[in-house]
């Protein structure tokens, strides 16, 4: 029974009540199960490698292989944001596979915390599209840290009802339009608002780190704090409000469009004029993994094609397996906007661009701040 | 241990042992305060590995800096320099202590009549009152916001209720994501720290007291200011206190609920040991925040004090 959707479904009136006692009575069954069926399972449980992922992807679908060959899904943690998830594996949080993305590898290797993956244990290495694992600091003696996973963009998805573009094309002014004050919403993570608002500011990512580019970024986000209703990390809050009208307009990945389309509302994923963030998140590996045959059977089920399908046509994200793409017309990729080709939505995205320690904290401590008003 | 060596030799072992154990438990017995610490020494134990070792690295660390992924533990003020200087921090606090104060205020206020009609016109089934106004206390806390941001929302219970009656055209955008969706929340979530201790104290009032003022010719709001209210006084200052201090603290309700302008400075202070990877600056904020809180909680205490006495 996944409880999100359950209270999101209450949430949207579509939960009778006697669907809802009916939850409610399969939990006190299987609460009160619990101790007398607790020894088979929680040894089962225990014996599971441990994913720590961002929120929605902790989810039985994506790991079809592992369950058939280990009964179960892998254990999982989740994260609102890839620092506070560095954060807590360099307290001491020991997981088996993590799911960060390229412009923190060089930074998760730095920490030594990380083993390279073995791709030999992988059945569906071959079909992993190069591209996206020959970035910045991924690559050890012909081993990836990061098998790269999912792939996608940050965009804006915009009620297609209630904002008006004037027959001008769609660009990230539309998330700094006086127009929708207070109706929009923006992703409380630096790692994605702050360089969105570095493609809004016209500033080229190879001078992210300058003083000039980081005042001229920390100007826009301020300046566009008093237009946003919400900071979430929680794209299900972005959603709703999307759904329900109270935002117009709001910083999203790509799976939110598809979500909310899928419900019927009016919704497009924007593609900006100045370009969308793009980016590549992937799998790595915990040195000290406590499971380390398991944790490469999790990447695996990952890579699948099966996963891959899930992936591309419940969620709208571009998959890292190239086969997966055969599953799907050129027209059905196009209006997600994928392609069968990933590197064409590569080269036209913006990319992010590893950067130091420092500047991380230092925007992450700028951003907290003009969240905060100041 | 010479003792025992000697005895054993002497091949009296289990009679000198025992006079040993003897005499210690005559020591022991004989000490109150030896007594008063085996008694608490489970709990201190536990305090002092839970609470007193990690704030003592707590301190440690507000002195130390981080540098990009280290920390560098050389002796240094720049935190509190930081702390001190920046504005937003000093905004931050004020603006948490703001509405912690209107929460703790409010509760009260709210609670008050609630805790005086179980304890003057309830008469049977009492504590069965107390458990039913004391239920939101008993769901899960992120539940009970998650509740109000149904209830609060733009197309939430209110809204949509006053629309339908035709008194609004727009839903009402302060509800949520506001200070005041923080304020409303934590009123509800504290709402038994009110009505308990309150009660407490309404119902302990000699009803004679009231007898004699009615007698003596006060009206019922004579008699309620010149005896009821203050004779409740102590549990009402409790309360407060109670209120106060825990949600200056509260981080969830905030981010939950507070939008842009409803953070408060436990958001700052997550931020720091989380995304912002400060975690110097983070012990730093903490410790300010324990300093100024203390030192509120001590002048209030005082003014009590002073107030209590200047009506008697």
């Amino acid at each position: 029974m996944n409880i999100k959707h359950k209270i999101d479904d209450l949430r949207m009136g579509r939960l009778s009540r006697r669907d809802f006692n009916k939850s409610l009575s399969a939990l006190g069954i299987s609460m009160v199960m619990t101790p007398m069926l607790g020894k088979s399972a929680s040894a089962d449980a225990a014996d599971q490698a441990t994913y720590f992922t961002w929120g929605g992807y902790d989810v039985p679908e994506m790991f079809g292989s592992y369950i058939e060959q280990h009964g179960e899904t892998p254990n999982f943690a989740t994260f609102g944001g890839s620092e506070e998830a560095l954060t807590k594996i360099r307290a001491g949080y020991v997981v088996d596979v993590a799911h960060p993305c390229n412009q923190a590898i060089p930074r998760w290797v730095a920490t030594g915390l990380f083993q390279t993956v073995d791709t030999s244990k992988l059945s569906n290495w071959e079909d992993v599209v190069p591209e996206l694992y020959n970035l910045e600091g991924n690559m050890a003696d012909g081993s990836p840290y990061m098998v790269p996973f999912d792939w996608g963009q940050t965009s804006i998805t915009y009620r297609t009802d209630l904002v008006d573009l004037e027959g001008q094309e769609e660009s990230w002014g539309l998330l700094w339009d006086e127009q929708h004050k207070g109706r929009m919403g923006m992703i409380a993570s630096a790692g994605d608002s702050w360089w969105c608002a570095a493609i809004y500011a016209g500033v080229d990512f190879t001078t992210m780190a300058s003083d000039e580019s980081f005042k001229k970024v920390a100007e826009a986000l301020r300046q566009q704090r008093p237009l946003i209703r919400t900071y979430t990390d929680d794209m299900t809050t972005l959603e709703q409000a999307l759904a329900s009208g109270e935002l117009v307009a709001a910083m999203t990945w790509n799976s939110s469009p598809v979500v909310l389309k899928g419900e019927g509302v009016p919704v497009k994923f924007a593609n900006p004029k100045e370009g969308a963030l793009t980016w590549v998140c992937g799998a790595m590996i915990h040195k000290d993994a406590p499971h380390i045959d398991r944790a490469h059977d999790v990447i695996d089920a990952m890579l699948s094609v099966d996963t891959g399908k899930w992936l591309i046509g419940e969620n709208g994200y571009g998959h890292s397996n190239a086969k997966s793409f055969a599953q799907f017309t050129d027209d059905e990729l196009t209006a997600l906007g994928l392609s069968s080709t990933p590197s064409d939505i590569l080269s036209a995205g913006k990319f992010q661009i590893p950067q130091t320690q420092e500047f991380e904290t230092a925007m992450n401590q700028e951003f907290e701040n003009i969240k905060a008003g100041f | 241990m010479g003792l025992s060596d000697s005895t054993a030799i002497a091949g009296t072992v289990p009679e000198s042992r025992r006079s040993l154990a003897a005499r210690l438990r005559v020591i022991f017995m004989r000490s109150e305060s030896l007594r008063g610490y085996a008694l608490l020494s489970p709990t201190l134990i536990v305090m002092l590995l839970g609470m007193c070792l990690p704030f003592a690295l707590m301190v440690a660390m507000s002195f130390w800096t981080q540098r990009g992924f280290d920390i560098d533990i050389s002796f240094s003020l720049t935190n509190y320099g930081s702390a001190i200087s920046s504005p937003i921090y000093e905004a931050l606090l004020m603006r948490s202590l703001a509405i912690s104060g209107t929460c703790a205020i409010v509760t009260v206020l709210l609670s008050y009549p609630m805790a005086y009609y179980v304890a003057f016109h309830v008469h049977r089934r009492k504590m069965l009152w107390i458990i039913l106004m004391t239920l939101p206390f008993w769901t899960s806390y992120l539940l009970r916001i998650f509740a109000w941001k149904i209830v609060l929302g733009w197309n939430g219970v209110i809204n949509s209720g006053l629309k339908s009656l035709g008194i609004i055209d727009q839903p009402l955008e302060f509800l949520l994501y506001s200070p005041t969706a923080v304020v409303i929340t934590l009123v509800h979530a504290w709402a038994a720290f009110a009505i308990l201790p309150i009660y407490v104290s309404l119902e302990k009032i000699d009803r004679s007291l009231l007898e004699a003022a009615a007698d003596l010719g006060d009206g019922p709001v004579q008699r309620f200011l010149r005896v009821t209210l203050p004779l409740s006084l102590p549990g009402v200052i409790a309360a407060m206190l109670l209120i106060f201090v825990p949600t200056v603290g509260d981080y969830v309700t905030p981010a939950l609920v507070g939008g842009p302008d409803g953070i408060m400075i436990a958001n700052m202070i997550q931020a720091q040991f989380g995304k912002v990877n400060n975690w110097p600056m983070g012990a730093t904020l903490a410790i300010v925040m324990m300093i100024v809180l203390t030192i509120i909680a001590v002048v209030y205490i005082w003014l009590t004090r002073k107030l209590a006495e200047w009506i008697s």
